[in-house]
């Protein structure tokens, strides 16, 4: 049965309509959905996730692979709501109010779902009040991305929202961006930070882990 | 506050544009040259500018502040304050900006933190159209036409709005990628041939900015000036097409290439070697934590571009050629240094691998750090005045030595950077520019 490697290969290389073959295939021979995602896709992103940290490959490669794994998901999804596959976690990302920039946190996204994450983007330029009421549909964790000096601040506003609708102890809260580091997500009471997206979903296994 | 000691001048002194001409031949000449507002990568937030302004008495309270450059909301930095604050370099750019209207007609405004500034005629923004209170913008002025970029509310700067036709992958077509590098008009070599006349006097360096052979910027990719453009427009799309659609971007390049040496070849029949460098290209290659393309990506699809324009403007003219590229980029230097290019900037020290004593030591005699000068993620808007100083001193010890340096922020001041930073800033540079610097 080769369908499971291929279908690893099709995503590394981002080979989007191979992808998508090899799962109709897969789901045509009988192979679970749950089977065709965890070893098949999830484990090509932990492959794309290693090979951009080693420098191997780079922004447009992962891109390309990402949206690989998407259109292969899409195609399991219906399976794996039938079947009643859970999701590893539902993360609710979004860049920032006054900050539209998204390609960093589109990657961050594309990451999580191919890992296995239930993704609610909130898009760009996001009040408070968005993350907010992400937490009351569900979300177990907050992403936030700032690429701008001046927008970083926003972060820090979105953690106090939280605190003061109650739910800071319902979710884990996540950084990233350009200008943030390691200890300005601990300034702002945040759980966590990661450079890339790589890590990102690292740290969120790691902050959803009990 | 009193005006910062910037002008110690010793017994030797050079004008600004020998300082700026010695520096990229790697000569030390009497102390470091400084760059504040000589092109669209060195340049000065309006919010930023109006605040130093007011600080160093430069203007009455309330007078506005020219926005230059609309896209990233820039402002002119002025004579006075070049003057006031030793700087050494003015800038001539195209008579058209990144919205296709004319930096002409002023009419004032008010940005949204409150600064008095005047914008160009064909400025005109639309706050009813977006729900969430921010503002659109149009191509060439036209209200007519889909927006072209959009500033959030309470936001700074404008960012492209996406306008991606669907691709058909069979039917791609150059073309579409070529609508705004189009040969530049008789009108256009006329007003910089005008600005340059009336810069020389000054006695600066020039650093033209003329944006013909940006090849794959994403300031330009998304065609802001362009009422309906076609090709591939989304940025995320483009950096997309670079690992999917190679040859696409190759030929697209290419056409734009020659487009831009002609351009270029127009340029300096009309200007001759009046400026001291041009800003090539601006294109990003680097993110924070590492290059956004592999190596191998910038030397099969930018290097023999960028080989080809520096090698003209090399055997052409006298012009000095200047890349602009933030983030961690030293993986990609050895390569961008074997293209030619005479100065880097902005030499962002605050991405990763690119410590500033590593860079002087295996590139300072072979390319110019034209930037470097300040952190401005961190300790420019978020440090004290004494952390300001520190490092304004450092980098003039580590950057200065043997010439093949040109102070400047790293990229342009942004907006919210307490006005004491600033002060700080270009008292320290004028305390430590002497050579020998630091």
């Amino acid at each position: 049965m080769t369908i499971i490697p291929e279908l690893r290969e099709a995503v590394i290389d981002g080979r989007a309509k191979l992808a998508v073959t090899m799962v109709t295939q897969g789901l045509e021979q009988g192979i679970p959905a749950e089977t065709l995602l965890q070893d098949g896709l999830i484990a090509a992103m932990k492959e794309v996730g290693q090979l951009f940290e080693e420098h191997e490959i780079y922004v447009p490669e992962m891109l390309v692979a990402a949206r690989a794994m998407n259109a292969a998901v899409d195609v399991l999804k219906p399976q794996l709501v039938e079947h009643a596959v859970k999701s590893s976690g539902t993360v609710a990302i979004g860049t920032v109010q006054g900050d539209l920039h998204d390609i960093g946190k589109n990657l961050v996204a594309m990451m999580l779902k191919g890992s296995g994450f239930e993704v609610v983007d909130l898009g760009t330029d996001v009040p408070p009040e968005r993350f907010v009421d992400a937490i009351r549909a569900g979300a177990d964790v907050v992403a936030m991305s700032a690429l701008l000096t001046t927008t970083m601040t926003s972060m820090k506003e979105v953690v106090e929202a939280i605190s003061l609708a109650g739910l800071r102890d319902r979710v884990r809260i996540i950084v990233g961006g350009a200008p943030i580091t390691a200890r300005y997500a601990t300034e702002i009471g945040a759980d966590g930070y990661a450079p890339d997206a790589s890590k990102a979903v690292r740290k969120v296994r790691e902050l959803l882990t009990v | 506050m009193s005006t910062p000691d910037t002008t110690r001048i010793p017994s030797t002194r050079r004008t600004s544009r020998e300082r700026v001409e010695l520096a990229l031949r790697h000569v030390e000449a009497d102390r470091v040259p400084l760059d504040l507002g000589g092109g669209p990568v060195t340049g000065i937030h309006v919010s930023s500018l109006y605040r130093l302004r007011q600080a160093l008495g430069l203007d009455a309270p309330g007078t506005p502040v020219k926005v230059i450059e609309p896209f990233q909301m820039l402002g002119e930095v002025g004579p006075d304050l070049v003057d006031a604050l030793g700087a050494d370099v003015v800038g001539v750019g195209l008579r058209t900006n990144f919205f296709g209207f004319a930096n002409d007609d002023w009419k004032p405004w008010t940005t949204f933190d409150g600064t008095p500034v005047l914008v160009p005629g064909g400025f005109n923004t639309d706050t009813g159209a977006d729900p969430q209170g921010g503002l659109f913008m149009f191509p060439q002025g036209d209200r007519a036409a889909p927006p072209s970029a959009r500033m959030p509310r309470r936001g700074f700067y404008f960012d492209a709005v996406k306008r991606q036709q669907p691709i058909d992958d069979e039917h791609l077509n150059v073309e579409d990628n070529l609508e705004e590098f189009a040969p530049i008009t008789d009108a256009e070599l006329a007003h910089v041939k005008r600005e340059v006349e009336r810069l020389l006097p000054s006695g600066k360096a020039i650093l033209g900015n003329f944006g013909v052979t940006g090849f794959g910027d994403v300031a330009f990719v998304p065609g802001m000036s362009l009422k309906h453009p076609k090709g591939i427009r989304d940025i995320e799309e483009w950096y997309v097409s670079l690992s999917l659609r190679p040859e696409y971007i190759y030929e697209v390049f290419d056409r734009q290439c020659e487009i831009g040496l002609q351009n270029l070849a127009r340029i300096h029949a009309e200007i001759g070697d009046t400026i001291t460098a041009i800003l090539v290209t601006g294109t990003d290659f680097g993110g924070q934590q590492a290059p956004l393309i592999s190596p191998r990506t910038y030397r099969n699809l930018f290097m023999p571009f960028h080989v080809r324009v520096n090698d003209w403007i090399h055997s052409h003219t006298r012009w000095k050629t200047f890349i602009h590229s933030c983030g961690s980029i030293w993986r990609l230097l050895d390569d961008i240094v074997a293209a030619g290019f005479d100065a880097l900037n902005p030499v962002q020290t605050s991405a990763a691998d690119m410590d500033p004593s590593a860079l002087k030591q295996k590139y300072g005699d072979r390319i110019t750090f034209w930037g470097g000068g300040i952190d401005t993620q961190s300790v420019l808007p978020f440090g004290t005045p004494a952390e300001v100083r520190d490092m304004v001193r450092d980098r003039m010890r580590v950057f200065g030595p043997g010439g093949g340096f040109v102070f400047n922020t790293i990229h342009n001041v942004q907006a919210g950077v307490p006005v004491e930073n600033l002060l700080a800033l270009y008292e320290a540079v004028g305390e430590f520019r002497d050579y020998p610097a630091g």
